[in-house]
């Protein structure tokens, strides 16, 4: 946790923001949002949405903890176990979070409010569900006015979705260049013409993306012309219904089918479990992350003993079977998320910090890398050194698989270029790891060449 | 084409905005202009829709108030 300081992620917005404070997190609400901030107390809305989990609970805290003299409260806001951000979702928690910005936007006018912002940043996983993080996104609807927000929404939600559905699953990765969403012109040329026959795609990304262009040098009055709340509805109606019929089939991706194609025995399998569960319990770590997870198998190994891991997995096929399986299930502890290890998330925006680095959200209790050194050092020519010095960066305890060159899928990944790799070895690969951790126990995996270690950092 | 009408219509509305124009806007005027006509079309069919969805309601209440009837006969 940080010393003191103001959270880069909420500068944007005069109404207030987050900071550390005695290694707390506390929300400021400015005066000039006081009214707003009471409208949200006072007309119901906060109730109806923190007591269905839509928005992160709070607490109001002693005034005396403000950061400037512009304070009207202070919020100390449930504490949100671990930020991901929508370049790392899959297609449906894209969806899901979409789907919630707008039921809580229909909540909003029920109660007289409306969304000032909304945009995919806004939406965290907590307890495997999509919740709305921002209190200050939330101010008086004055019927007539239409929904200043109507545009991010576009841009976050309703083109990737869309970019993602009928183009290409990866193409959330825009994110990572967009800060503030896709652009609707992008997403309109990149989009198959066949999308214009679709009346929400038609309406809010091609003819929208056309209408910014057209206005985009035109001086123009809002005059009288007024949204009724009718109307304002069935625009919000018409989004919800258009992004409910997107949708994406995990097609066959080189990873999602990966336990079908393996070289274990089911005794191997299940004795690797077994060796797992049991570095897991004699760590009793609070937080894991798993590497490399697929579909979530070893994840759930430790989720399903109260550990709140985190399943991360290159591929969004297993990403996507993974969300769903724990969807179906309702587990509240497995997190499972998109990440290239050899390029992982970088910090973006403002300053490189309103999204923060994936090595800045860590480090981790403990990192699980289960049949993943083969892959960064021989597929990806990351040497044995680098991969020791990164998993210490992001890990106290480490429960790492070696698999040799004698292995099967390292035979694989050979078989089709030259071995430069003379120091892929097991005697290698343990003096590496032992510059950075303590190898605190090392057992072979039944029936196959491959050894489990666990290790914490010196 | 099934929406050549609503495209020619909402085009058409585009292009008369600016004879009403007369003050400066960011570059959101596009985003502003396009939803005053969405929400006026999409609002036009969200009553329609509330509406049969009342007509529905109706008829259903009917038939399983019968339903309920035969049952306690």
């Amino acid at each position: 946790m940080k010393t003191d300081c103001t959270i880069q992620s909420s500068f944007r917005d005069p109404s207030g923001f987050l900071f550390y404070k005695n290694k707390q997190i506390y929300r400021q609400v400015n005066t000039c949002y006081k009214d707003d901030y009471d409208l949200l107390i006072t007309s119901g809305l906060y109730k109806s949405l923190s007591d269905s989990k839509l928005l992160i609970p709070h607490l109001e805290a002693d005034i005396k903890l403000a950061m400037t003299d512009a304070a009207y409260k202070v919020l100390k806001p449930e504490l949100i176990p671990f930020i991901s951000y929508p370049y790392e979702w899959c297609f449906s928690q894209l969806k899901d979070a979409a789907l919630t910005t707008l039921e809580i936007q229909k909540r909003a006018v029920d109660h007289g409010m409306i969304l000032k912002d909304s945009t995919a940043y806004n939406i965290q996983f907590v307890n495997g569900k999509p919740t709305f993080i921002d209190t200050l996104s939330f101010e008086k609807y004055n019927e007539g006015e239409p929904w200043v927000a109507y545009r991010q929404f576009c841009q976050h939600f309703l083109a990737p979705l869309s970019l993602m559905s009928y183009k290409n699953i990866s193409l959330n990765q825009l994110f990572k260049i967009y800060i503030d969403g896709i652009p609707l012109d992008l997403a309109s040329a990149l989009l198959p013409l066949r999308t214009r026959l679709r009346i929400s795609l038609l309406s809010h990304i091609h003819l929208h993306a056309k209408s910014q262009q057209y206005f985009s040098n035109k001086v123009v009055d809002h005059g009288d012309r007024k949204i009724n709340r009718l109307s304002l509805l069935g625009l919000i109606d018409n989004l919800e219904t258009g992004i409910r019929k997107l949708k994406w089939k995990g097609r066959n991706t080189e990873w999602a089918d990966y336990y079908d194609d393996t070289n274990y025995s089911t005794g191997s399998f299940d004795h690797k479990k077994e060796i797992v569960s049991e570095f897991v319990s004699k760590n009793k770590p609070q937080v894991v992350w798993d590497l490399g997870a697929n579909i979530g198998t070893f994840s759930r190994i430790s989720s399903s003993k109260g550990i709140r891991t985190m399943s991360f997995d290159i591929d969004p096929a297993c990403v996507e079977n993974n969300y769903l399986e724990c969807s179906r299930n309702n587990e509240t502890n497995i997190l499972p998320l998109l990440l290239d290890l050899t390029n992982p998330s970088p910090g973006i925006g403002w300053d490189h910090s309103e999204r923060m680095s994936f090595v800045e959200r860590g480090p981790a209790d403990m990192v699980i890398a289960l049949a993943l050194i083969h892959h960064l050092a021989i597929s990806n020519n990351v040497p044995l050194d680098k991969i020791a010095d990164f998993f210490s960066k992001i890990s106290e305890w480490l429960i790492i698989e070696f698999v040799p060159k004698s292995d099967s899928q390292v035979r694989r990944l050979l078989s089709s270029r030259k071995d430069i790799f003379p120091d892929y070895t097991q005697s290698h690969f343990e003096h590496h790891f032992r510059s950075c951790f303590n190898i605190i126990t090392a057992t072979n995996i039944k029936d196959s060449e491959r050894t489990l270690y666990l290790m914490k950092k010196k | 084409m099934k929406y050549k009408n609503l495209i020619l219509t909402i085009l058409m509305l585009v292009i008369i905005f600016p004879s009403i124009a007369y003050a400066y806007l960011d570059a959101g005027t596009g985003s502003y202009i396009l939803q005053l006509i969405l929400a006026a079309f999409f609002g036009g069919l969200f009553a329609i829709k509330l509406f049969w969805n009342k007509i529905k309601n109706i008829f259903r209440n009917i038939f399983s108030g019968k339903k309920d009837n035969n049952i306690e006969n």
